[in-house]
């Protein structure tokens, strides 16, 4: 039997009386006399209040789960930045298994599909409170420092990071700026 | 026809078919589909400029242009799967993963890498309880974007060779296959008759909870031989103050350095990624580096200053020419290879490091001395008349059964069935690194932890569990019983431990200094320093996981065959 209050949450923004008015919609006869809902403050002030009694969730899933918060850094095979800077939760993983059947991938656990993102840490961590998951925060650091570059250096004579193929030559050169024969070499 | 004709304007004059260009074989790690090629010289300048391997180059010109490395031979580099990453094209692919899945099939799983002691950030990809491949994630305060070949490759080795039911040994010698039950009970009974005379030996793959757990296990038991497999000197401050035994200035300080002192280590194969990044200062910040050890190609050209240990004592007392260089470096770094200090002088050389050290004095957060270690999880914690061993991951051959009493009963705990548990009398199957939520400390003594990417296969459990587990039967229960309540007992021990992603720094480098001017250590000068892993063929196999790796042995084979080759 699905729960009004699942209808609500989602409409948690508007005020108070528009709620009722779309619950009264609800074609549910029992709605009313349902026993289960107890946490009516539920309603009143999302956010603060535990909501897991009646998101339909099993108690189990909601007690033993570990969620973790964390930036997604960027992936090393692309250099785009657009996919990233956002906050995001996943559950640990449970067991998966080869269908027997099929072959296919197997789960028992529909939370491991979840994808939410959020603006801020802070946002991640108020819907875990809400939802009355365990949670733990990975901080990464992210940024990069920035680096001048210049394409002059590549063909520096007296740098190492003259671009050259020839590796034995880059050693004489290195080996004579060790010994401080440079000079020499340059007028030569 | 308003908008022009359906068919392609090409026409093949010539009549000469498509350009194709034949694959180049590079290699067991890196596959070629060279069509694919756009000739953007990423691999190239990545070779030369990065790995510092100049093996790839162009041939041709215009339409007859080629990638390739000249005649046919292997990428001789410890970071060749980097070009899988950098191939904008896919013209390089990873070899042991091509067509073994799809991207939508997988999941990903953020993680660390545990096969060297740097700790880099990796993502593990995973169908049905597999692991499919692993590829870096980018931290740039560790391993930037890059990833080892080890870090990277060694994953096949997570299949096989693995415990996946513990086993007792029977009376006629053999390892039989047990339930946990009968497992717990057989080796809690041996446990208890052994009373105090019990120790443990911890690998490089230990995890830090589990070796707190075992710690925990001893001490109520009555006893306090509990010691890692790698050895460190126990004179003066020994491992109680965490700058004698970390790499102080941290992996991204190393960058910064204009000399850098390298003492019985070849980073390039111990930790590739901190080599690419003193590759990087020798190349951009005028770095100079000296060696005191073998000579090895670090792919960078250095002072080569011996490989008596006596040189460390003659910079100290600046009767070596290169103690002028030493004196008027700016931001002069120290880097003892961990290897080193396992020799019998080890305490002398470390004494003699860290008054060098102290003596050196750069601006106040620079820190000259550090150690590097070859192991994931070595930063940590003798023998008597032992009746019970317990093998936590000890693979490295470091214990005898002809070195203990002949009545000892060996426990081996760990995921591969290697050298340690062969010389088991019980086996308990514990999870790799893939598949556990663990605590690893990386070389500069930042903590980071592993997530669970798969489940342990077959009866194998998490280590930190089965410890727990016995103790309620021995009958000395641990007081923990979850996840964050063993992470509350990891945060009282050391509460860096539990700061994930956070280097905590390394403090009391004068009292350190002190407290090792007292060792009676002396200098071997009749040793000279050595390191195990001097070449690429020596770098795929260090560990149980690498060692029970296909990909890994077929690199040491192409490696070896490479060598052969004129080329």
């Amino acid at each position: 039997m699905a729960s009004p209050l699942l209808r609500t949450r989602a409409l948690s923004k508007l005020p108070l009386h528009i709620k009722w008015v779309c619950s009264n919609i609800s074609t549910s006869a029992v709605r009313h006399a349902d026993p289960s809902i107890k946490n009516d403050v539920a309603l009143l002030n999302p956010g603060e209040t535990d909501i897991s009694p009646v998101t339909g969730i099993p108690e189990d899933f909601v007690k033993e789960r570990r969620v973790r918060i964390y930036e997604p850094a960027k992936n090393c095979m692309q250099s785009g930045t657009n996919n990233i800077g956002h906050w995001q939760m996943e559950f640990d993983t449970k067991e998966r298994w080869e269908n027997p059947l099929m072959g296919w991938c197997s789960t028992g656990d529909p939370l491991s599909n979840m994808n939410v993102e959020f603006s801020t840490k802070e946002e991640a961590i108020e819907f875990c409170e809400k939802n009355g998951w365990q949670y733990y925060i990975h901080e990464s650091k992210l940024q990069k420092k920035f680096k001048p570059k210049s394409y002059g250096i590549n063909f520096a004579w007296n740098k190492r990071t003259r671009v050259s193929t020839n590796y034995i030559l880059e050693q004489y050169l290195a080996q004579y700026l060790r010994q401080g024969q440079v000079r020499f070499l340059a007028k030569n | 026809m308003a908008f022009g004709s359906d068919r392609s304007r090409f026409t093949d004059i010539d009549f000469s078919g498509k350009r194709a260009v034949e694959d180049k074989d590079i290699g067991p790690l890196v596959k070629t589909i060279m069509t694919r090629c756009i000739h953007c010289t990423r691999c190239i300048r990545f070779a030369s400029e990065v790995a510092g391997v100049d093996d790839l180059g162009t041939t041709g010109r215009g339409n007859d242009m080629q990638v390739g490395t000249y005649v046919e031979k292997m990428f001789m580099s410890e970071l060749s799967g980097n070009i899988i990453d950098l191939c904008p094209v896919g013209a390089l692919t990873s070899k042991p993963y091509s067509f073994t899945a799809r991207p939508w099939e997988i999941r990903k799983i953020d993680s660390i890498d545990v096969l060297d002691a740097i700790g880099s950030n990796i993502i593990v990809s995973t169908r049905t309880g597999e692991v499919m491949r692993i590829v870096p994630r980018v931290n740039e305060e560790i391993n930037e974007e890059w990833l080892a070949d080890k870090s990277r490759f060694a994953y096949d080795g997570l299949k096989r060779q693995r415990l996946v039911t513990p086993m007792i040994r029977d009376c006629n010698g053999e390892l039989k296959p047990v339930d946990w039950e009968a497992a717990l009970l057989t080796v809690a009974k041996v446990v208890k008759g052994a009373g105090s005379s019990i120790g443990a030996i911890a690998g490089g793959l230990a995890d830090a909870e589990v070796l707190v757990a075992v710690k925990d296990l001893l001490n109520k038991l009555g006893s306090e031989a509990l010691c890692t497999e790698h050895t460190f000197p126990l004179d003066g401050s020994g491992t109680d103050l965490r700058s004698s035994y970390l790499l102080n200035n941290k992996i991204v300080g190393a960058e910064e350095a204009d000399l850098i002192l390298l003492v019985g280590t070849n980073p390039r194969f111990e930790a590739p990624l901190l080599n690419s990044r003193l590759r990087k200062a020798w190349v951009h910040n005028e770095l100079n580096v000296a060696v005191i050890g073998p000579k090895v190609d670090l792919r960078y050209p250095y002072e080569h200053l011996g490989d008596n240990p006596e040189i460390l004592q003659n910079i100290l007392c600046e009767e070596h020419v290169f103690s002028n260089k030493w004196k008027s470096a700016k931001k002069p770094l120290l880097i003892i290879g961990s290897d080193t200090l396992e020799r019998p002088d080890g305490a002398a050389i470390l004494a003699a490091a860290q008054s060098l050290a102290a003596k050196t004095c750069p601006e106040k957060s620079w820190k000259v001395l550090n150690i590097l270690h070859k192991i994931a999880s070595q930063t940590k914690f003798g023998e008597g008349n032992l009746k019970v061993l317990l093998l936590l991951g000890a693979d490295d051959c470091s214990i005898n059964k002809s070195d203990l009493p002949k009545d000892c009963f060996v426990i081996y705990q760990g995921h591969h069935g290697d050298y340690g548990a062969s010389i088991a009398d019980a086996i308990l199957p514990g999870a790799a690194y893939t598949e556990k939520q663990a605590t690893y400390v990386n070389t500069e003594g930042r903590a980071q932890e592993t997530l669970v990417a798969v489940s342990p296969p077959g009866r194998a459990r998490e280590d930190w569990k089965i410890i727990r587990a016995l103790s309620e039967i021995v009958g000395t229960k641990l007081p923990y019983d979850n996840l964050n309540e063993i992470r509350d007992r990891l945060d009282q021990v050391a509460p860096h431990l539990t700061k994930y992603g956070y280097a905590e720094e390394a403090n009391y480098f004068k009292q350190a200094e002190q407290l090792a001017k007292k060792t009676q250590a002396k200098l071997d000068s009749s040793a000279p320093i050595d390191v195990k892993i001097k070449e690429l063929q020596d770098y795929f196999m260090t560990d149980s996981i690498s060692r029970a790796s296909p990909t890994m042995a077929k690199c040491v084979q192409a490696v070896l065959k490479q060598k052969q080759s004129k080329y």
